[in-house]
């Protein structure tokens, strides 16, 4: 073939498509069928029912019918100060390990978009945490965190450092902030690819220009770099942060929620009351709540880009 | 295109053909197949188990039994998704303690009608008590515990301290004094590990009498008084006054602080006499261990929580689990199943069968002479109390044994959560 | 080339930090293998060692033999397997669609793939787990690796629509503007192209369910079901002195195949996912 003729419609017009190339709406539907089947079924439906349940009694039990009770839940919810509880954890631990991640993984994509050795090293171990399943994250820092035989408490005694007895993940006082290091570094990976990749996209002429203006490094970061990342800082924080909040596998592993609820976020919460006493009206109303946070992020981050846009 | 897609959704059609076809079990209309979930989990009991299911199978041509293992420590929440998800097996093993929940949702099967009266007549009356909601019998007592000292004879022999004997068993300031002058140089006199503290605490508060639930106007209720009080504060005062239980292992499960006992580091341990077992098989050897008879408070009684096998109300073969029960209950089987994991079998007569000849320090008849001290406790019999017990008590008992909460406050969080979930 | 002496505490710097990073992410990880090899008389000293002084396989020994692993690790790989064919067989066709098609239904598709990451799974695990439990689908591995599918597809399918987009529109064109009926020129001319995209996408689902464990905890019941994270997570807690050194080995086992994997298609990786990160 060395001449193109001119493209005749041999196949019927999609609505929208290009001649040729566009599908038809009915061809463009057979294709989605296998998927979409699925998804409504599994996915579409449990959600939209999920959602209901929050306005339900509905509970395990022998026989038991489900009755609608509108917003009783949630005015239950509001005095439960294990509700509140739970969202003040989820919340605190959504932050911090976000606002941490990003700063760790910020640098972390500076230092491997330059051309160093050994940085075929970092990347690779990067992505470790991404690979492992969150039980194996777990028992990793359930290990390090050990109190009479664990690294951390040895490497505090070696170094006369205070803290080298306390058993972390059952301290009242440690037990949050050790699960936000693991946290930390469960989520390094998705966020230093997404800003690895947002640095190496920015163009390299605007970095030289600066710099042959004068510019130094820092000054650079500050008026190039940053400026150019913004959409993808707003956007892997606002998913980091919808993701933390939403965690469950890797707590649950760690400490169960405890001591006594210091580390139970909203999903714990959720899971204890579904899965152990049996109260899936209550459970499926705090899922609702937590779709009522996620959603103001959501909505706080597209009116960001709203803004951006006009 | 329409080719591909009618040939993908018959692919995907037939597949869960096959997958349904695989899932039914072929009905064999003269077998009556049965299910049996079980926790045990240390290896003796797990034998024992095995072989009182075998000997029946063989003996037993027409009712075949398959042992399905649950892990220890999540037995309840997996009772509850097989419940809810209808995939229950037939024969459950719980314990009292926990049944009342499953019972109140209709999970459970009642017993009474079902009982042979020969197995009734086999366990005492306080005992079936234990088991008894409303007048329906909700499962089968099969083994008690109690929570007893053990200690490091050597290292109490080279202080001069002489051990406690059935007659004349050590009080709990007594046990506070040894503890005391056992922590020296580093040691303590106790390693407890409190990180599921509840029941031990609700256990031992017989001992004073603290019965945390009372029935007032035909309502249970909460009552945080110095009965109750009585054990916490023991052991609050034992970690931050006497210093004589060590701090970093208050977080750790109680056997995990089994390998500071073995080394040395405290003189005793607070535990499960089941645990005799743990000793004896993970202990160094000629390690002199000795397991005491029951501390005393007011008096030495402890809550009868005893360990139950139940039917589900889901199951078709309600008659025929009940027959196999009634055979894994019988004295010299239940005799096996209660040696295998160093319980008190709940029937007397295989209390007799079982021998323990160990060269430790009474074991056995320390353990034994716990049975007339069973008292029946509020608290088993309540359907809240698993909730309650998870939700409520056991994170308001850590915070208090963390020093982060008051006394008066633990009751407070007791006595609220109490109202929130059981009204 | 003389580097000025501040470009060399630069260098140096930058060395130090890349150091720590390196540090802080392969140290929790090099002390599992530590006591991945370490003896249980060794294990409860109270001044544990780097270097495990009477190093020993018997742990790995352990894990392989005992406690199942061999047999939930057959079933994750069952799970997973099917999870990774049936995504990608299912997928593909969509991903085509969202890839070319600039109409309503692929705004929907694209915008229920960014939803879908929302919402906590708590809201859709108590109605499917009833759902299922009607179809008798509740502790089967069928059902589970329906759900699998489902939960996956949505970073799938942004994976592969990202591939199919990278393929221009033109080689479509030309080839079909011959003649050629649709579902030939995606024979041979897309199927090529996308290979190594297709594998990618395949093994990285096989990676997550591989990984997965709520989904699992809720909906398997007995242990001849069981999936790897699961045994892994009863392993934990059991009842009875900790056996660290058996723990860890099987940790290190479990993750072994994701990690291989995940190593294998890490470059291509990132540059699949990189127009769907920075275009957001």
């Amino acid at each position: 073939m060395t001449t193109v003729p001119e493209p005749q419609p041999l196949l019927r017009l999609g609505r929208r498509g290009r001649a040729g190339v566009g599908l038809s709406s009915r061809e463009a539907l057979f294709l989605l069928v296998p998927a979409m089947v699925p998804i409504l079924i599994l996915s579409v439906a449990p959600l939209v029912r999920g959602i209901y349940l929050g306005f339900t009694d509905s509970r395990a039990g022998f026989g038991v019918k489900t009755h609608f009770i509108g917003i009783d839940n949630f005015r239950m919810l509001l005095h439960d100060n294990l509700f509140i509880n739970s969202f003040k954890i989820g919340l605190i631990w959504a932050a911090s390990v976000t606002a941490i991640q990003f700063c760790l993984a910020l640098g972390l994509a500076l230092l491997l978009s330059q051309p160093i050795r050994g940085r075929w090293l970092a990347r690779s171990l990067a992505l470790v945490p991404w690979a492992m399943p969150s039980v194996v994250v777990g028992i990793m820092w359930k290990l390090f965190f050990q109190p009479q035989a664990g690294v951390l408490n040895e490497l505090l005694y070696r170094g006369h450092l205070p803290g080298s007895n306390i058993d972390w993940l059952s301290s009242f006082s440690w037990a949050l902030p050790a699960i936000i290091l693991v946290g930390v570094w469960a989520g390094m990976p998705q966020t230093t690819v997404a800003l690895l990749a947002g640095v190496q996209g920015i163009r390299d002429e605007l970095h030289e220009a600066a710099a042959v203006d004068g510019a130094t490094t820092l000054q650079r970061f500050w008026t190039i770099t940053l400026p150019q990342l913004r959409p993808v800082i707003v956007a892997i924080t606002t998913l980091d942060f919808i993701w933390n909040f939403n965690s469950f596998g890797l707590v649950y592993v760690l400490t169960q929620g405890g001591p006594g609820h210091q580390t139970e976020l909203p999903m714990l919460f959720a899971y204890n009351e579904a899965f152990k006493y049996g109260a899936f009206g209550y459970a499926s109303a705090l899922g609702d709540a937590m779709v009522v946070v996620i959603a103001f992020v959501l909505g706080f981050y597209l009116w960001g880009r709203l803004k951006e846009a006009s | 295109m329409r080719r591909l897609l009618t040939l993908s959704t018959a692919v995907v059609l037939c597949a869960a053909l096959a997958a349904a076809a695989a899932q039914a079990v072929p009905r064999k209309h003269s077998v009556v197949n049965l299910t049996f979930a079980t926790y045990v989990w240390q290896p003796t009991t797990v034998a024992a188990t095995k072989q009182i299911v075998d000997s029946w199978n063989k003996s037993h041509a027409g009712i075949q039994v398959q042992i399905l293992p649950v892990d220890v420590n999540s037995v309840h929440d997996k009772l509850l998704t097989n419940f809810v998800g209808g995939t229950a097996a037939d024969i459950v093993h719980d314990e009292a303690a926990d049944i009342g929940g499953f019972s109140q949702q209709g999970y459970l099967a009642n017993l009474s009608p079902l009982i042979p009266k020969s197995l009734k007549a086999e366990i005492p009356k306080s005992v079936w008590d234990t088991v008894n909601l409303g007048s329906k019998i909700m499962g089968v007592p099969i083994m008690l515990q109690t929570y007893n000292v053990f200690a490091n004879m050597d290292l109490l022999k080279a202080a001069g301290v002489k051990a406690p004997t059935i007659a004349s068993p050590w009080t709990w300031t007594k046990f506070r004094q040894v503890a005391k002058q056992l922590t020296t140089g580093g040691n303590y006199g106790v390693c407890w590990g409190l990180r599921s503290p509840t029941a031990t605490i609700q256990t031992l508060a017989l001992n004073f009498g603290g019965q945390f639930n009372y029935l007032q106007n035909g309502k249970w209720t909460f009552k945080w008084g110095a009965g109750e009080q009585a054990i916490p504060k023991i052991m609050h005062d034992m970690i931050y006054v006497d210093h004589s239980i060590d701090t970093a292992a208050i977080g750790l499960s109680g056997s995990a602080v089994l390998p500071a006992f073995f080394g040395g580091k405290c003189a005793m341990t607070v535990q499960g006499n089941y645990q005799a077992q743990g000793m004896i098989q993970q202990g160094p050897k000629g390690f002199n261990w000795a397991l005491f008879p029951p501390l005393k408070g007011q008096s030495q009684n402890q809550a009868a929580n005893p360990q139950t096998y139940s039917i589900s109300q889901q199951s078709q073969h309600k008659a025929e689990a009940m027959q196999f029960i009634a055979y894994a209950l019988n004295a010299q089987n239940m005799a096996k199943l209660a040696a295998g994991d160093w319980l008190i079998p709940a029937a007397p007569a295989a209390g007799k069968i079982v021998i323990r000849s160990t060269k430790h320090y009474g074991s056995w008849k320390n353990a034994i002479s716990a049975v007339p001290y069973f008292r029946k406790a509020n608290w088993v019999s309540i359907a809240a109390y698993p909730q309650w017990k998870a939700e409520i008590a056991t994170p308001a008992f850590r915070s208090y044994l963390a020093d982060k909460i008051s006394l008066d406050e633990l009751g407070k969080q007791l006595s609220d959560g109490w109202t929130k979930i059981h009204g | 080339m003389i580097v000025s002496p501040r470009r060399k505490t630069a260098r140096t710097a930058q060395y130090v930090a890349l150091g720590c990073y390196l540090v802080f992410l392969g140290f929790p990880l090099l002390w599992m293998l530590s006591v991945s090899f370490k003896g249980p008389r060794e294990l409860v000293e109270l001044h544990p060692h780097l270097i495990p002084s009477q190093a020993t396989l018997q742990n790995y020994r352990d894990a392989l033999t005992q406690n199942d692993l061999p047999h939930s690790a057959w079933n994750s790989t069952k799970v997973a397997t099917a999870t990774a064919i049936l995504t990608t067989l299912v997928g593909l066709p969509a991903a085509y669609v969202l890839a070319r098609q600039k109409g309503l239904i692929a705004r929907l598709g694209l915008g229920w793939i960014l939803l879908s990451q929302m919402f906590p799974l708590v809201l859709i695990i108590i109605p499917l787990f009833l759902l299922l439990r009607q179809l008798h689908l509740t502790n089967s591995h069928i059902g589970l690796v329906f759900v699998y599918m489902v939960w996956t597809l949505p970073f799938i399918l942004w994976m592969l629509q990202s591939y199919v987009r990278g393929i221009p529109r033109d080689l479509e064109e030309a080839a079909m503007v011959d003649g050629a009926g649709r579902l030939y020129v995606l024979r041979t001319v897309i199927a090529p192209l996308l290979a190594p995209g297709v594998v990618v996408t395949a093994l990285f689902a096989f990676i997550t369910s591989w990984n997965e464990f709520f989904l699992a905890l809720v909906l398997l019941q007995t242990p001849d079901k069981t999936t790897l994270p699961l045994r892994l997570a009863q392993f934990v807690g059991i009842e009875g002195i900790p056996r660290l050194g058996p723990l860890a080995a099987s940790a290190l086992l479990a993750t072994l195949p994701s990690l291989l994997l995940f190593t294998i298609i890490q470059r291509w990786l990132t540059r699949g996912l990189l127009s769907g990160a920075v275009k957001g």
